[in-house]
């Protein structure tokens, strides 16, 4: 299967580890061979139509800090726009970082992808956030697959437990910690009884947090996983314009000291229950959704089957990039099912 | 007296200078006494630029026509200069390429405007081409003191079905109409100039012959008209027993059946497609290749009898090169009814072409030879589709390997053919990877490293004195 990577941050060199270090197994459990036929990243590309050595490319990205230095498949100038519309591939992977105000380059990269018959694994959450409902419209229009586990829950399986574990009850309610970073603060802040300040310090310090934590303290990427279960998981069109969104940078010592007190928790809540808000809510201690540190947990309530809740690591690089591997086998099994039927 | 139907391609015509060449030609066999029928491509290079640009405009650059204009305006008015003496011929001849090209222009705008370009619209670009070099060529014989005509296939009375792009021919209504509008002229001494490739639909809608193009014009005239020989000239003395580029003393073969012309249309541009063989192989009426600039050879003769005249079993041998190997394995395959069926509709719903197959009868490989530019597509389809669901369990391929193809009617019934070719092979140790015949027996192939390609073809090329 031809692949073209778009973006080679954490999450791309974490899946070039995994075709490297899983190569066998992915051929003879699932007969799998994924042939990634271009890289790009801020400083170009990297192209080559039989399919990249991905040890060298690692180690020319280590050395050189772009693919673009390879001097044989190299290429400076080129976009991941071009890339797509001249490579021939069965996939695109859009790994660039997430926009969560224009959505691009990724957008585009899907879009382009879509008109050129490529299917799509996404684990970029701005296109998704800002226009799920079009681009699964898109998606379906051009009779291509859109794959985006990567996006909710890093390599915890969120978005196929509920879609494929719980198909035929009618999920009435989710409510989930959907940020490691601003768990990880207020597991903090309630502990150790530091200030927000002082906590988001040591989340930097860590590397769970951006030097610009904005994206997570402020809701925003909580916000976006909310549109994306959403619209997946409940049918409901949404985007992040419609998310009611509360951050956690005004909560204080105080107020989770009072919390503390009724045996209660302070967590930022994403929640769809009726309308989709993100919020700092009061949970019980007992709750399997109060999880602590940098986990993520999700709270699916079902008619029938009551209430479910997934917990695991919500990011990561090697574990998000276990989720597109996920992703890229579920469309190898639809092709493989499209192309004998 | 004899009838003949003479194809010139591009590079017959390619200049105004070989244009003279190819009124002499035809004044040549005027003096004898025959009646030549001319069926012309367009000048070498034209057919490609109109397809590009019209292609370009669909993006819409207005701009560009204007200097598309000018250079296809020059090109054809330098040749003209060169190609007639008489003064007012000559500007006779200027003024009609020009009103040609002006229809084209608005054609081009057009293209431009609406943004797209339907079959049926690529077919009217085309046409142009041959129209201009009916135009000059028509003239030049006059200028040669010959009574000439020129005609578009259409107007000559070609009808085709509405295949754009690739139209085929009814055969007995362009045989009835051909003959009203085409045979008086013949008895008036008039060589009729036709544009080769564009014909029209029962409408009158233009539309074009696709693979096997003017040849194809040239063998539809010829059986319309019940000539006596078509003749096509093009650049090479006619058909060899190889690639002058790889044997140096390969030969000219001077007769095939029409069954081995067909096999050997893989030699490329030299032969002629199978799908322009077809009218005459029904009508019996012989097809000589003939060189242009060597007009004292007599070519190669492609007619029914001509196969008897060799003894040799082995007449010719093709190399075939940027081809690619693919290989598929698996137990999976063994006495599974339809796993080879599953393959080729893989392939085919891709568009990859399969151009050699072979398998053993324990079932469980199957090799196939495509064309090197589709075998990523071939692969990633092929593993995406059969890897990991019990039909195969290792796909392969080779990309650096070629076709050897073997040819000659004679092989049919002969004993030990194949003992002389591999043998030949194997002194020079060289390894075949693959190897197939079809129940025709007109032709074995089989698959060696390219490296060793051209050492084989020499072998058997020697084995079977070709040379000689």
């Amino acid at each position: 299967m031809r692949i073209i990577l778009i973006g080679y941050g954490v999450v791309g060199q974490s899946l070039t580890d995994i075709f490297l270090q899983r190569k066998i197994e992915n051929l003879r459990n699932y007969g799998f061979n994924p042939k990634v036929v271009a890289i790009t990243d801020r400083g170009g590309a990297a192209i080559n139509i039989k399919g990249l050595d991905l040890k060298r490319i690692q180690s020319i990205k280590k050395r050189e800090g772009t693919v673009a230095a390879d001097s044989v498949f190299g290429h400076r100038q080129m976009s991941g726009q071009d890339i797509i519309q001249s490579i021939e591939a069965e996939i695109m992977i859009e790994a660039t970082s997430t926009n969560i105000t224009t959505g691009e380059p990724g957008i585009s990269n899907i879009k382009t992808a879509f008109n050129t018959g490529k299917h799509v694994v996404t684990t970029n959450k701005g296109p998704l956030a800002l226009s799920f409902p079009t681009l699964i419209e898109l998606a379906e229009h051009n009779k291509v697959l859109l794959r985006f586990s990567g996006t909710v829950g890093g390599g915890t399986p969120i978005l196929e437990f509920a879609k494929k574990c719980l198909e035929g009850d009618r999920i009435k309610e989710i409510h989930g910690i959907l940020n490691g970073t601003t768990n990880y603060i207020l597991t903090e802040m309630a502990e150790k009884k530091v200030t927000f300040e002082k906590a988001l310090e040591s989340a930097q310090k860590l590397g769970y947090a951006e030097t610009n934590p904005a994206m997570d303290i402020d809701g925003l990427d909580s916000a976006a996983k909310v549109v994306i279960i959403g619209n997946w998981i409940m049918n409901k069109k949404f985007t992040l314009k419609d998310v009611d969104i509360i951050g956690i940078r005004d909560i204080t010592l105080n107020a989770l000291e009072i919390a503390s007190k009724k045996g209660k928790r302070i967590k930022l809540i994403g929640s769809i229950d009726g309308k989709p808000t993100v919020a700092p809510k009061e949970i019980e201690r007992n709750d399997p959704l109060c999880v602590n540190g940098v986990l993520n947990a999700v709270t699916f309530v079902s008619e029938y089957a009551g209430r479910e809740t997934i917990i695991g690591r919500g990011a990561g690089g090697i574990e998000t990039a276990s989720a597109v591997l996920r992703d890229l086998l579920d469309i190898k099994h639809h092709l493989a099912n499209k192309i004998l039927s | 007296m004899k009838i003949i139907v003479m194809k010139f391609g591009g590079t017959s015509i390619g200049t105004g200078e070989n244009i003279r060449n190819v009124a002499n030609i035809v004044r040549n066999s005027s003096k004898k006494g025959d009646k030549v029928v001319v069926v012309v491509s367009a000048l070498a290079g034209v057919t490609n630029q109109l397809i590009h640009e019209a292609e370009e405009l669909t993006k819409g650059k207005e701009g560009r026509i204007q200097e598309f204009v000018k250079e296809l305006t020059e090109k054809h008015l330098q040749t003209i200069d060169i190609a007639i003496e008489n003064k007012k011929l000559k500007e006779e001849t200027k003024h009609s390429a020009k009103k040609i090209i002006e229809e084209l222009e608005k054609i081009l705008i057009g293209i431009c405007y609406v943004g797209e370009l339907t079959l049926k619209t690529k077919d009217q670009v085309l046409s142009f081409g041959e129209r201009l070099a009916a135009l000059i060529v028509s003239a030049t014989l006059r200028d040669y003191n010959l009574e000439s005509q020129y005609f578009t296939g259409k107007e000559a009375g070609i009808v085709t079905d509405s295949k754009f792009g690739e139209a085929n021919p009814l055969m007995n209504f362009t045989t009835h109409q051909v003959i009203e509008r085409i045979k008086p002229l013949l008895k008036k001494n008039v060589v009729p100039v036709i544009t080769g490739f564009i014909v029209a639909n029962q409408d009158g809608v233009l539309t074009t012959l696709g693979r096997g193009g003017s040849d194809y014009t040239a063998t539809i005239l010829g059986v319309a008209l019940d000539v006596d020989e078509v003749w096509i000239w093009t650049d090479v003395d006619g058909i060899m027993t190889s690639d002058p580029k790889i044997i140096l003393d390969a030969k000219t073969l001077t007769g095939l059946s029409y069954g081995e012309a067909a096999e050997m249309a893989i030699f490329g541009a030299k032969a002629m497609h199978p799908r322009a063989l077809e009218p005459v192989i029904k009508k019996h009426i012989p097809v000589r290749i003939r060189n242009v600039f060597n007009p004292k050879n007599h070519g190669t003769l492609i007619s029914e009898g001509a196969k008897v005249e060799s003894k040799e079993v082995v007449k010719a041998i093709a190399l075939i090169t940027d081809v690619s190997m693919i290989n598929i394995r698996g137990a999976g395959m063994v006495g599974a009814p339809g796993s080879y069926a599953k393959i080729f509709r893989i392939l085919g719903k891709n568009n990859i072409n399969v151009m050699m197959v072979s398998t053993a009868v324990s079932e469980a490989n199957i090799s196939i030879i495509i064309r090197n530019n589709q075998l990523e597509r071939a692969m990633s389809t092929l593993e995406i589709a059969l890897l990991g669901r019990d039909l195969a369990n290792k796909i392969t391929s080779e990309d650096d390997v070629c076709v050897i193809a073997a040819m000659g009617a004679n092989m049919k019934g002969s004993l030990g053919v194949a003992s002389r070719i591999f043998s030949a092979v194997a002194k020079k140790k060289i390894n075949i990877h693959m190897i197939a015949q079809g129940s025709s027996e007109l032709n074995i192939s089989f698959v060696v490293k390219e490296r060793d390609g051209p050492i084989a073809v020499s072998a058997i090329h020697e084995e079977f004195n070709l040379n000689k």
